[in-house]
């Protein structure tokens, strides 16, 4: 007699976290070295895409899981199956790692063969009922002790590939890496994906919401999440190095060696929706509405510029000053 | 850069030292990490008064970090968490503040592999994101500066540069005792030079910082009597020789803060406000703090003695 037929469960939750850093390496990694380094599975090759901008993805990862779900009311469910991992390169130069997993409404009360829940990657059944609202707000806000972290995971991706032996660990300029978990619910099918909200936390912590069609996999939100992580993590670096008042003042930083490296390594970066699912690329336009990504990096660079061209002008006089 | 902060016995004024150094770095528009490797007796959330946000971190601060219990050490930004009035506003242009506290009931642990990785992986991320890193390391040869000594000796670090400030008070003892912890048999050099760091290197990244200097020509003691004040003279002279004698005289001194009664009665850190407005701290401590901040990254003072 054979066991009850396994049925895929129908998820109704995908949570996530993307964490984006510089890549330590002074040069950016050409699309060989990007492959190199990503190359996490021997059975799996990386996706390499060259067009409009030098991407490249790695296979994902599985880390089994047997713990307790975030929850942000207390309630402990065992959540059992496996979290799925990857790592994405972009122009050689910026780094991340994202750890998601997906979870049904209800699962069964016993656990069962590891077999069974490695057929199906990136699927973490809850024993019993799952209380989907403190689950999603259990994630947004962090892993407790104990929960199942999904920093932890996308850090330690990150941490592998930092001690590469690629990489000669140096960073053109300091910059903070950024954290941004998501939670997606799921749709009927057929129906059309939508941004429910997109914030700023603390330090570095940014949280986005979303409501994600039955059709659409939980790698294509993760993809989306990636892509809008990247671009959130340029504005926030470079409005950091632009905010220094002392900027070219005296005493302060000089201007052509703070803004130097982005010019090099981070002007050329913007390419929003470049990688993302076209099912999914219409949530862009809402960022772009409200707070207006494009429009605040277009700012920034203008400004890079202006102050980097009001040098160039000074210079010339300055020398001849100095000369008379 | 790394900086680490050592001292062979307790009361030396690392701690408040340090953290004044960190806040000075911070307002000259660096962005600074302060790390308490203090295990046992932690007292960084004192001096930069986030005691509130400490206790909102407790049992996830470095000790269960690097023990493996929890994934990332708590964070403290403390311009924006301390309860001190001067700290909320910093000076336009200031870099960020960050501490990271740690764990009250974590006592000193051994050194194993998975430990030595994540203090790496700490150190490594950390000199990514900061142009200043400031590690309080617990007094005397400690697990934590067991710990440092081989994360700094393995080949992934070579490239950061790491500095060591070890402090002392202006006594015979001090100065003794200080001296063994850096060249005694059990020292930091010999230490370090054990884990693979070469000797003359490991020597010219260590300075020392003279703490609770008494300066026989202040006000303070104006009022002694001659044969006291001559007596002062002579002693100093005399440390300042025995100093010199045990291999940390002049040469190996980065700076020294004065004797200052706001430090020695309560750990605090030291604002301009308390120096210009409320006077109750010395013009000259102050200016000490600015000195010993501004060369800690000065390669003038760290150069072969």
């Amino acid at each position: 007699m054979t066991a009850a037929p396994v049925h895929p469960a129908r998820s109704v939750l995908a949570c996530g976290e993307v964490r984006t850093c510089l890549l330590p390496s002074l040069q950016a990694l050409d699309i060989r070295a990007a492959a190199q380094l990503l190359r996490l599975r021997a059975d799996e090759p990386v996706r390499l895409s060259e067009r409009p901008s030098m991407h490249a993805l790695s296979p994902a990862m599985l880390t089994g899981v047997d713990c307790r779900l975030p929850s942000s009311n207390g309630s402990k469910v065992r959540g059992v199956g496996t979290v799925a991992a990857r790592a994405a390169l972009t122009e050689g130069r910026l780094l991340q790692a994202t750890a998601w997993f997906s979870v049904p409404a209800t699962g069964p009360d016993l656990r069962r063969p590891w077999g069974q829940y490695l057929v199906r990657p990136g699927l973490v059944e809850p024993f019993g009922k799952l209380p989907e609202q403190a689950t999603a707000d259990g994630v947004l806000r962090g892993a407790g002790r104990g929960e199942l972290d999904l920093g932890v995971i996308a850090e330690g991706l990150l941490a592998q590939l930092r001690r590469h032996a690629l990489l000669d660990r140096r960073v053109p300029f300091k910059s903070s890496p950024t954290r941004l978990r998501w939670v997606a619910r799921r749709e009927p099918a057929g129906e059309r994906a939508s941004l429910t909200s997109f914030t700023l936390a603390e330090a570095g912590l940014r949280t986005m919401e979303l409501r994600l069609p039955a059709d659409v996999p939980a790698a294509s939100a993760a993809g989306l999440c990636e892509d809008l992580a990247l671009h959130d993590w340029l504005l926030t670096t470079v409005q950091h190095m632009l905010d220094n008042s002392r900027l070219g003042a005296a005493g302060g930083p000089s201007v052509i060696e703070t803004l130097q490296p982005v010019v090099v390594h981070l002007l050329h970066l913007w390419m929003p929706r470049a990688h993302v699912d076209p099912a999914l690329a219409h949530l862009w336009d809402v960022l772009e509405e409200r707070p207006g990504f494009s429009r605040q990096w277009e700012n920034l660079s203008r400004r890079i510029r202006d102050r980097l061209a009001l040098q160039a002008v000074a210079a010339p006089q300055q020398a001849l000053s100095d000369a008379r | 850069m790394l900086i680490f902060s050592a001292s062979d016995k307790g009361g030396t004024g690392r701690s408040v030292t340090s953290a004044n150094l960190a806040y000075h770095r911070a307002m000259a528009g660096d962005d600074v990490c302060y790390l308490d490797f203090d295990f046992g007796s932690p007292t960084a959330a004192a001096v930069f008064d986030v005691a509130d946000a400490r206790q909102a971190t407790e049992d996830h601060g470095l000790h269960a970090y690097l023990i493996g219990e929890v994934g990332e050490p708590a964070r403290i930004d403390v311009w924006a968490e301390t309860e001190h009035q001067v700290l909320r506003f910093p000076p336009p242009g200031s870099g960020r503040l960050v501490l990271m506290p740690g764990d009250v009931s974590g006592g000193e642990f051994a050194t194993s592999e998975d430990n030595l990785h994540r203090c790496v992986d700490l150190l490594m991320n950390l000199s990514y994101e900061f142009d200043l890193v400031i590690v309080d390391l617990s007094a005397g040869r400690s697990y934590a500066v067991d710990m440092v000594l081989e994360a700094t000796a393995q080949p992934e670090m070579s490239e950061v540069t790491a500095r060591w400030l070890v402090f002392h008070r202006w006594t015979r003892q001090h100065v003794a005792a200080a001296a063994s912890l850096v060249f005694g048999k059990r020292g930091i050099l010999a230490g370090g030079v054990e884990r693979g760091h070469g000797e003359e290197e490991l020597r010219n990244a260590i300075r020392f910082v003279r703490a609770a200097v008494p300066d026989p020509e202040s006000p303070l003691w104006s009022q002694v009597s001659p044969t006291q004040s001559a007596w002062m003279r002579k002693t100093d002279g005399d440390l300042k020789q025995l100093a010199s004698t045990h291999g940390i005289g002049y040469s190996m001194v980065l700076g020294s803060v004065p004797l200052e009664p706001v430090l020695q009665w309560r750990e605090q850190l030291i604002t301009d406000e308390d120096v210009l407005d409320s006077q109750i701290a010395n013009q000259e401590t102050w200016q000490a703090l600015s000195r010993l901040a501004g060369r800690l990254t000065d390669d003038k003072y760290w150069e072969p003695a």
